[in-house]
């Protein structure tokens, strides 16, 4: 493997969403929603909120957005090229499948990074300018988090990248899943509970381990249990819920399964890609 | 064998020299007559030296889609430094062909070598010498011809400053900075072999190389070939245009259904299918008895009279005999034209019926 190899594909990718003003959009994006969310997003207060507030209210909007733009910065990164014929070129230079997939995901990787910690970085700075008592970590551990789980449904796409043998099939792939982790899961696991356990007892006890360990197979579950273990204010929000995690339910267990997710997606879309004729 | 382009220190001119890795080389700049030793750089793979001097090896390739097969049973050579032409009718496996001589397609069975490395198992070593023109060029269409030539250089490691000279010599010098989505089908193809031709490759693989071409292009792709076969290159082409792979190819190659049909020069082809050539004999006059005692004429196979035209199939030694009945026979020889066996011919005969 030549990191050079890795190194120029990931420079182009950046360089064209550098050209078609992605990055700026992407960031701007993020800075505004943040800012509004802090300003705005209080019912019970009114100005700018802390970090531990704008956080609770930015964590919905996250795990609807940052999915959608890790899915869609990659959906078409190979089966496109594939399609539009510059994937032959590609390969019939000295570069092998594996280097040309990394270089995708880092070169995309770095494009959902740079905009998530600068459009979310842009606004902390904002907001810590205008509220006093602010907690840097909390925050940081926020947009740590949001990237992780930017890449892990990047790596998704690159996946059903490689999986389809059509752009449009990809895309529709990459909206199912989108619906999967959002709507149809989340429905799903509490229809289960729901069946199993009277709801008494999920009022009295909290919800019951099984149906956490469930939820470890959704990265947006997972995703969101990593802010609340970590950000103090998110496990208060979540505690007036009676929302109590398990004790297996770790920041390190959390950030694995992230991990997990990326390097899983990622092995499937290299056997998927190397196995391919183009 | 490589060819690299060295830079004359004192006068800038650039000079290809051809030879192996290692290998030291006396050069003279044509220009200002300085001298000069260059070594050509060791590779880290050491390319492996095949028995022969074959530079392309293909082996028992078959290709299958579900029970279809596209390519069954291919073998081939192609020498080192030779034009090899592999033609043949539309959907008959020559992109197949290609497509796994690059490794870009998985072949069922089969061996392919390039400069002596298996595809399958050092496929990165053998695309090290290796430009490629695809029968569908692409580029990115948001970039201009210049980013994209850049992106290919930095790719195979190869000094930007080549990129802008080639775009030129390929006759779009003046959309350099414009964007590839507005270039048309011709200033493409153009572009593609100008990306094919980076750093001198030893060894070209061009999949119908004038598509969408206009005369003057296909002309310009014609003596780019002939030069990087002087450069020392090793050329394989593909095309349906005969004209064009008679004019250059030393051997040619025919597929048809997904078999290698024939493999030789034309002119050997020509001998085995037992192709005559043609003798077209204006005349002021034509007469029973000139058409007569032509047809007389050990070796003439068939005379058609056309107008004031004879035309007459013979084999080589008739043709003067041809000419002295027609005068005997009081015919007025106004003009004589001989045409060989074509490729065409060739091509026909093998991948009829």
């Amino acid at each position: 493997m030549e990191l050079n190899i890795i190194f120029s594909i990931a420079k182009k990718e950046i360089l064209d969403n550098v050209r078609n003003k992605w990055i700026i959009i992407l960031t701007i994006i993020f800075a505004s929603l943040t800012l509004v969310v802090s300003y705005f997003g209080s019912i019970f207060s009114q100005g700018w909120q802390d970090f531990g507030v704008t956080i609770s209210g930015m964590m919905s909007l996250v795990q609807f957005l940052i999915p959608i733009i890790g899915l869609m910065l990659g959906y078409a990164a190979i089966i496109g090229e594939i399609e539009k014929g510059s994937m032959n070129s590609l390969l019939s230079l000295p570069a092998d499948r594996l280097e040309i997939l990394l270089g995708k995901f880092f070169g995309l990787g770095g494009i959902l990074s740079f905009t998530t910690f600068i459009g979310f970085g842009v606004a902390g700075i904002i907001i810590a300018a205008n509220v006093s008592g602010v907690n840097y970590a909390d925050y940081l551990i926020f947009i740590g988090s949001t990237i992780l789980l930017g890449l892990v449904f990047l790596s998704l796409a690159l996946f059903f990248s490689t999986l389809f043998k059509k752009r449009s099939t990809a895309m529709g792939g990459a909206i199912l899943l989108w619906f999967l982790f959002n709507m149809i899961l989340p429905i799903v696991f509490i229809g289960v509970m729901v069946a199993n356990i009277s709801f008494e007892s999920i009022a009295s006890g909290g919800f019951p381990d099984w149906y956490f360990t469930l939820e470890l197979f959704n990265p947006l579950s997972v995703y969101s249990a990593l802010i609340s273990l970590n950000v103090g204010p998110v496990s208060t929000m979540q505690g007036a819920l009676s929302i109590s995690y398990p004790s297996f339910y770790s920041s390190g267990l959390m950030v694995l399964i992230l991990i997990a997710w990326i390097v899983v997606s990622l092995i499937l879309a290299f056997w998927r890609f190397d196995k391919r004729d183009i | 064998m490589t060819a690299k382009t060295v830079k004359c220190p004192k006068c800038k001119n650039e000079i290809t020299v051809t030879g192996n890795p290692g290998e030291k080389t006396q050069i003279i700049c044509p220009k200002c007559s300085s001298k000069g030793t260059f070594t050509f750089p060791q590779e880290n793979s050491e390319p492996k030296t095949t028995t022969d001097s074959f530079t392309i090896e293909v082996r028992n390739l078959t290709k299958k889609y579900n029970n279809f097969k596209a390519v069954d049973d291919v073998s081939f050579s192609v020498k080192s430094g030779e034009i090899f032409g592999f033609l043949g009718p539309n959907g008959a496996g020559k992109t197949t062909t290609i497509k796994s001589m690059l490794g870009l397609i998985y072949a069922n069975s089969g061996e392919i070598k390039i400069n002596g490395f298996d595809i399958k198992k050092r496929s990165k070593d053998a695309k090290k010498y290796v430009g490629y023109l695809p029968e569908k060029v692409a580029f990115y269409d948001n970039l201009t011809a210049l980013q994209n030539m850049y992106f290919y250089a930095e790719m195979k490691n190869i000094p930007k400053e080549e990129c802008r000279p080639l775009i030129e010599e390929m006759g779009i010098g003046d959309a350099v900075n414009k964007k590839v989505g507005k270039f048309s089908k011709g200033m493409q193809q153009r572009l593609g072999m100008a990306r094919a031709l980076l750093g001198n490759p030893p060894i070209l693989i061009l999949d119908e190389p004038s598509g969408g071409l206009d005369p003057r292009g296909v002309a310009l792709i014609r003596n780019k070939i002939r030069e990087m076969k002087d450069k020392g290159s090793t050329v394989f082409v593909s095309s349906h245009i005969l004209a064009e792979v008679q004019e250059v190819c030393d051997r040619v190659g025919i597929i048809d259904k997904g078999v290698l049909v024939a493999e030789d020069s034309v002119s050997k082809l020509s001998v085995k299918l037992n192709l005559k050539p043609k003798l077209i004999i204006e005349l002021e006059k034509i007469s029973e008895k000139i058409v007569e005692s032509v047809k007389k004429v050990k070796g003439v196979e068939k005379v058609e009279a056309i107008g004031v035209m004879i035309h007459i199939t013979c084999n080589q030694k008739a043709k003067s005999k041809i000419i002295i009945s027609v005068e005997k026979a009081g015919g007025d020889i106004v003009n004589i034209q001989t045409k060989e066996p074509s490729l065409e011919e060739v091509f026909m005969r093998f991948t009829e019926g």
